[in-house]
């Protein structure tokens, strides 16, 4: 059984009043353990797709299976509690809370399931020096460079160890030195930890290093 | 292929019909100005504005029919084609009305390319209305005003009939204060379960039970002082609750305040059912939710509590002026530093003034002390201001109860000779501590050219002391004790040479009944007592002869009955601090004033109680061990009820006027939870992609707007009771010929405080409902695309 299937997915937004359908039936398998890239031209509906498969959208229609369990059907506790443990996700921009040194925001998904404190710090201190931020744990969001903080967000994704690792477009906002830094990451967690995880690029470069490769054209995806 | 049916509106249709209706509304008008029916139509319109009126004045109507076609057609009233036109054009008015509003036709566009996928399940499950949920919250607020008034009343009459006999029951008060926490719970609990169950807040649920279930009760009790009919079936079993109410003065405000009260804890369950249950799981934590609420308004900061107290205890100015002096101070060393620092290492400097810059607070930080500072100053205004009129309140009494007894056993008709035999089965009664017999008897009494319409009294000198205070209210120079032995009294003897003091004149004839009196210059003379504004009114002082004019007890003279007319000597002068008492009342022996108002006994039994305001059950009890009736026993409360009524209703408006200010502060808190929200948009769309859920959110936001309403509650507390204190300990001074009390009183009463500080942080978690159901409302989706 696929670990992340989606099966008929529709998607529509409305632009002054017109419907724009992105996502028009899309059906996909991600098997356990795979490394993913999706490519597609701007506003194809990467990030819609990516926000579907995160739960973070909501589909007009369609099913997503995780491990054979029909998501959608779950309830918000349920779904938010899935979003919690099964997904990490990495964004463009960082999106780390400001009022939260960066050890916080690192625990902060542990902290959301109520987990114990000093052993949730103690694996979100790991984690951080793992991604070479050991120095800069008690520094909020403003006082970390984009590089930093974009590790800092990786680290939160993944202080949960989730089943599930997505990416969108983690390293648009970087140079590309910093940004190979975080592709290096990415493999390392995808080798080492077994996540899965869907990375959504427009880095062609980087997408025919990745295993598997999507391409998302006109609603539909292909395997490219 | 577009699903979705547009409404479409008509206008001329709907303008032409809002005309027609116009014209039927103003026939009715006709009619009814020319019936002079508006009081009438007022009042049922207003209870119609609540949505039960029409159901009553329904069957009203129907009820009036038979009787209507009974009458002769000549009484019928006028204007009847009025009513019918009237009534017709209103009618046809509304249905061209609705007419105009037409659904658009379906659309042609063909089916989409998803037509037949799986729609998205919670889409397919969502329901917008739940019978269940309009029964609890429906049932609920009726269940919780149902078990309000049986409660109350089980309580208060003492378990009902099983222990009617010794105890009877709690103190109305208690009862109430018992009944009303209970069916708060009641209320709260309903909510939370249809909440809860329902998964959402459930507007529509909540407006239509608490309308159709929850407003017949209180208009009931409303009509029930209006209807006789309704107050003959019903007003002897609600007689707990129009009791107390009726201690208010106006018992209307009383059911409708806690009607408000009953649907707040219901909406209050709503919203915490929500919370707990709305995501679809009972979760009642909130240690995370603080910890984030923590972060994003710093409320308990020392600086900001610190200068909100501050203000409300100094007000603004000065607090302002010595924050500003404290600020300048501080950047003008910390440029002298930074300046220095340049000089040496400019990078040092950039970094020094970059973390000065840091500190600067954002717009959402000053809205926030503003918000807690709001809440504050409506605290403190309700804690001082309700403290003062208990103070006034406590002043009264203690001044009326100490002129007057506790509780007054009397017949319905006619004297007590036989006051001997029921003081002593009184004095069996637990709880009596004292009690004498008494007259009181309106007179006028005169001296020389000065008249004054005043109660006399008559009193027994033994036990008086055992009930009022006039023994410790005597003023230097009289004694009550002689009024037993008026040979004591010394008559005044001329002191001026001016008006020599003549005795022959005066025993001659007496000027009003112009009859000669027999007493001689120095006969003894039965004694007064008079208050010290009567005496001074009088132009009287001890040992002066005044004489009092009784229309009681007449006497039958040459030209018919004439006013009986005695002579006293003044005895004593008493003074209790009441001007109402100190200028109305005469106090003469028992014996004197029978024989002056020509009865056989005292008119009364006063009594003395060991707890005052445990007076009306006394007061039962001892209407019961006399046996009822012909005797009947009152106690302070009932003799007094208009002032303190009066008093009651007098706080009880004054405490909602302050309220207010508490409601505008939860304005303030509104705007500085919806600035939240607005500033923290991406944020919430970041917490909720971590795995907070909706409920999560609501907590969140609503503890930030809790933080607020607790430090403000808290502050206002603390300064409230510093500025009682104060007015306890330094005083502020009363012109004491206006207030008849040199200082302004304070009493801080425990419950009363608390309740204001509990009422405002209730009201602030009202008010951050709203905002925190928007912040739950963001998607994850639109908050992170607003970078």
């Amino acid at each position: 059984m696929a670990l992340l299937s989606i099966h008929n997915v529709f998607k529509s937004y409305f632009l002054h009043g017109k419907r724009i359908d992105v996502l028009r039936g899309v059906s996909l398998d991600i098997e356990k353990g795979e490394l993913v890239s999706l490519i597609g031209a701007s506003g194809a509906g990467k990030s819609t797709f990516l926000h579907v498969l995160g739960t973070l959208d909501i589909p007009a229609a369609g099913e997503l299976r995780f491990e054979g369990r029909n998501v959608f059907a779950m309830n918000d506790a349920e779904i938010a509690d899935f979003r919690n443990r099964t997904i990490g996700f990495v964004f463009q921009s960082h999106y780390l809370l400001p009022e939260f040194t960066a050890l916080e925001n690192v625990a902060m998904p542990a902290l959301i399931q109520r987990r114990d404190r000093t052993e949730t710090y103690a694996s979100a201190r790991e984690l951080l020096e793992r991604v070479g931020l050991g120095s800069r744990m008690e520094h909020r969001p403003g006082e970390l460079s984009g590089g930093e903080a974009q590790r800092v967000a990786l680290a939160r994704a993944l202080v949960l160890k989730p089943a599930v690792l997505l990416a969108d477009e983690p390293t648009g906002n970087l140079d590309p030195a910093t940004g190979e830094g975080i592709h290096q990451l990415l493999r390392e967690v995808n080798r080492d930890l077994g996540i899965t995880a869907v990375v959504v690029t427009h880095n062609e470069v980087l997408a025919r290093s990745m295993p598997r490769r999507l391409r998302l054209v006109a609603g539909q995806v292909t395997e490219a | 292929m577009n699903a979705e049916r547009q409404t479409v509106y008509r206008w001329s249709l709907i303008w032409s019909g809002a005309l027609v209706a116009l014209v039927g509304a103003v026939l009715l008008g006709l009619a009814i100005t020319r019936a002079d029916a508006w009081a009438r139509v007022a009042g049922t319109l207003g209870l119609s504005t609540l949505s039960w009126g029409g159901l009553l004045q329904a069957l009203n109507a129907l009820g009036l029919m038979p009787v209507q076609s009974a009458l002769p057609a000549a009484v019928k009233p006028v204007g009847t084609e009025y009513v019918i036109a009237g009534a017709a054009a209103w009618l046809v008015g509304w249905v061209v009305i609705a007419s105009g509003i037409r659904r658009a036709p379906v659309s042609s566009e063909g089916p989409s390319p998803a037509a037949g996928a799986t729609l998205y399940p919670r889409l397919a499950q969502y329901r917008d209305f739940y019978w269940s949920t309009l029964g609890a919250y429906g049932g609920g607020i009726l269940l919780a005003e149902l078990v309000l008034i049986l409660l109350q009343t089980f309580l208060s009459s003492g378990g009902g009939s099983a222990a009617a006999g010794e105890s009877s029951g709690l103190a109305p008060t208690v009862a109430f204060a018992v009944s009303l926490v209970v069916a708060s719970l009641v209320a709260f609990a309903c909510g939370f379960v249809g909440a809860s169950r329902a998964r959402r807040v459930a507007m529509p649920e909540a407006t239509i039970g608490v309308i159709y279930l929850g407003l017949p009760v209180p208009i009931l009790l409303t009509l029930m002082e209006q209807l006789p009919d309704l107050q003959l079936s019903l007003g002897y079993r609600l007689r707990e609750v129009t009791y107390l109410a009726d201690m208010l003065g106006r018992p209307v405000i009383g059911y409708w305040l806690v009607f408000s009260l009953l649907v707040l804890m219901l909406v209050l369950g709503i919203n915490t059912g929500f919370i707990a249950a709305g995501s679809g799981r009972l979760d009642l934590r909130l240690g995370f939710e603080l910890f984030v609420a923590r972060r994003h308004v710093g409320v308990f900061r020392p600086s900001l509590l610190l200068g909100t107290l501050a203000v409300l205890m100094f007000g603004i100015i000065p607090p302002l002026i010595v924050y500003g002096i404290i600020r300048a101070v501080e950047a003008a060393v910390e440029r002298t530093r930074i300046r220095s620092l340049g000089l040496q290492d400019p990078l040092a400097a950039a970094s020094a003034l970059n973390r000065l810059k840091l500190r600067e607070q954002s717009p959402t930080m000053m809205m926030t002390a503003l918000s807690v500072g709001g809440v504050g100053v409506g605290v403190m205004a309700l804690i001082i201001v309700l403290s003062v009129m208990s103070g006034f309140e406590e002043d009264l009494q203690k001044k009326i109860l100490g002129a007057h007894s506790h509780v007054v056993v009397s017949k319905y008709a006619g004297q007590l000779p036989e006051y001997k035999r029921l003081m002593e089965q009184i004095a069996k009664v637990p709880g009596v501590e004292g009690q004498t017999p008494s007259i009181d008897n309106p007179v006028m009494v005169l001296a020389d050219d000065e008249v004054q319409g005043i109660v006399l009294k008559g009193i027994d000198p033994e036990t008086v002391g055992s009930v009022l205070d006039l023994r410790q209210n005597m003023q230097p120079g009289g004694n009550l004790d002689h009024l037993e032995q008026p040979q004591k009294i010394a008559p005044r003897r001329t002191m001026f040479g001016k008006q020599p003091d003549e005795p022959e004149e005066e025993e001659v004839e007496d000027p009003i009944i112009g009859k000669s009196t027999t007493s001689a210059s120095d006969k003894v003379l039965p004694g007064i007592i008079l208050g010290r504004e009567l005496a001074a009114i009088l132009r009287v002082v001890v040992g002066d002869r005044v004489n009092v004019i009784s229309p009681q007890g007449a006497e039958l003279g040459p030209a018919g009955l004439i006013p009986k007319s005695r002579a006293f000597r003044v005895a004593g002068i008493f003074y209790s601090g009441m001007y109402e008492y100190d200028a109305k009342f005469a106090y003469i022996l028992l014996a004197e004033a029978q024989k002056l108002f020509g009865t056989d006994g005292p008119s009364g039994i006063e009594l003395k109680v060991a707890d005052v305001d445990d007076a009306r059950r006394i007061s039962q009890a001892v209407s019961r061990e006399l046996g009822g009736y012909p005797y009947r026993s009152r106690d302070w409360g009932e003799i007094h009820r208009n002032i303190f009524s009066a008093l009651r209703l007098e706080k009880l408006v004054m405490g909602i006027i302050l309220s207010i200010i508490i409601v505008v502060a939860a304005g303030l808190i509104v705007a500085t939870v919806i600035m939240l929200v607005l500033e923290k948009r991406k944020e919430i769309a970041v917490l909720k992609a971590l795995g907070v859920s909706d409920g999560g959110i609501v907590k969140i936001f609503l503890a930030e707007g809790l933080q607020i309403g607790v430090a403000g509650g808290l502050l206002g507390l603390l300064s409230g009771l510093a500025w009682c204190y104060f007015i306890l300990k330094v005083g502020i001074k009363l012109d004491p010929s206006v207030y008849y009390i040199p200082a302004l009183p304070v009493k801080i009463e425990p419950v009363q405080t608390a309740l204001a500080v509990v009422i405002a942080v209730l009201v602030t978690y009202l008010a951050s409902i709203y905002p925190a159901l928007k912040a739950s409302s963001v998607e994850p989706v639109e908050g992170l695309k607003a970078e």
